[in-house]
């Protein structure tokens, strides 16, 4: 079991742009579409946000202001898909024997987001990249608990996904449309702002198909209406419980 | 930007400020491999037209670097049909300016 403090979060969806977006969205449930659009990240210089694909621009947009400039956070990047237009484009070219490009193949690498996080904030401290299954999300909390467990005041935990190519349709069923959502997590028992969740595991023994909306979405509209949530995946079966 | 700063660098910025030296025009196939750098490396804060052909490609006011080099020479064999290979000792020449990259590219590209 593990509890925590919710001090700040954001996300970002392609047709939802700020706070009072979520809050309408949260209230009355709509599918979220994906659009192609890209956060126009103005905060990082363009020589270095040249290079910076769709998902590290979603990534960035969305977590950079829970940062201060002068502090050091753990990082905790998650994404059950991670950079699937990079390499879809490299497998193209490998298809055509082509050569591959040098920028697309080292930023394909499942931390590479979390190492431009590294370079463009100046953080010099921890930070994961993880990939899972449906409850990525909840990893990534677990991560982050670890993180606050050995001391950290709070940590960055980020969930993306970008919408994948349509060859992948059939495979790759649970990303509706792009999206981050981006925690600023800190102990459950220091005073602060935010709000505080309980997250537990157990086993899970029904066959009850899973919901087909990212848990992290579900998280958001739960940071909305306070109800807890109950996760089932596979064997795992997580539960949010919001404490008063 | 790059105008000016590449008249400062030929040492024009003690003269005058309305005494600046228009860069060079760049050729047609200088202005082509100008679109191809910047298409490539996604720069989107320069115009082709800005690369002045005598400035340094890298660790001048363009900001580029190893990696560019790389994508350059990628970009250009793919437009142009020829290989740069990153072990030619001529590189640190053939990648100095536009002008110099544009002049090995013209030398070197395969016939149309």
């Amino acid at each position: 079991m593990i509890e925590l403090r919710i001090e700040r979060w954001r996300a970002w969806a392609p047709d939802i742009q700020d706070d009072a977006g979520w809050a309408a969205w949260a209230a009355s449930p709509m599918p979220l579409h994906e659009n192609d659009s890209q956060p126009a990240c103005e905060l990082v210089p363009p020589m270095q946000r040249r290079r910076l694909s769709r998902l590290a621009r979603i990534v960035m947009h969305t977590a950079w202001p829970l940062c201060d400039d002068g502090e050091q956070l753990p990082f905790v990047f998650a994404s059950r898909h991670g950079e699937t237009t990079r390499t879809y484009a490299m497998l193209d070219e490998i298809g055509r024997d082509a050569p591959l490009s040098p920028t697309q193949f080292g930023l394909s690498v499942h931390n590479a987001i979390a190492g431009q996080w590294s370079i463009l904030r100046g953080q010099r401290g921890e930070s994961v990249a993880l990939a899972g299954e449906a409850d990525t999300f909840e990893h990534a909390i677990v991560e982050a608990a670890t993180l606050i467990g050995e001391g950290a005041k709070a940590v960055i935990v980020v969930v993306a996904e970008e919408r994948p190519a349509p060859a992948y349709d059939g495979w790759i069923d649970d990303v509706p449309c792009s999206y981050a959502v981006a925690l600023r997590v800190a102990r459950a028992d220091a005073p602060g702002a935010g709000t505080r969740w309980r997250l537990s595991l157990r086993g899970n023994t029904d066959c009850a198909a899973a919901t087909g909306e990212p848990h992290a979405l579900r998280f958001v509209r739960a940071l909305h209406d306070g109800a807890p949530l109950d996760h089932p995946w596979k064997t795992r079966r997580w539960t949010w419980q919001p404490i008063p | 930007m790059l105008h000016s700063a590449a008249a400062a660098i030929r040492g024009e910025a003690g003269i005058s400020g309305n005494l600046e030296i228009p860069m060079a025009t760049q050729t047609a196939a200088q202005h082509e491999l100008a679109e191809l750098i910047v298409t490539s490396l996604n720069l989107e804060s320069v115009q082709p037209a800005e690369i002045d052909p005598d400035a340094p490609l890298f660790g001048g006011d363009l900001g580029l670097d190893s990696i560019d080099a790389l994508e350059i020479a990628l970009a250009v064999s793919k437009r142009y049909g020829f290989q740069l290979k990153s072990d030619n000792p001529d590189n640190r020449t053939i990648f100095t300016s536009l002008r110099s990259l544009s002049d090995h590219v013209e030398q070197h590209r395969a016939a149309a």
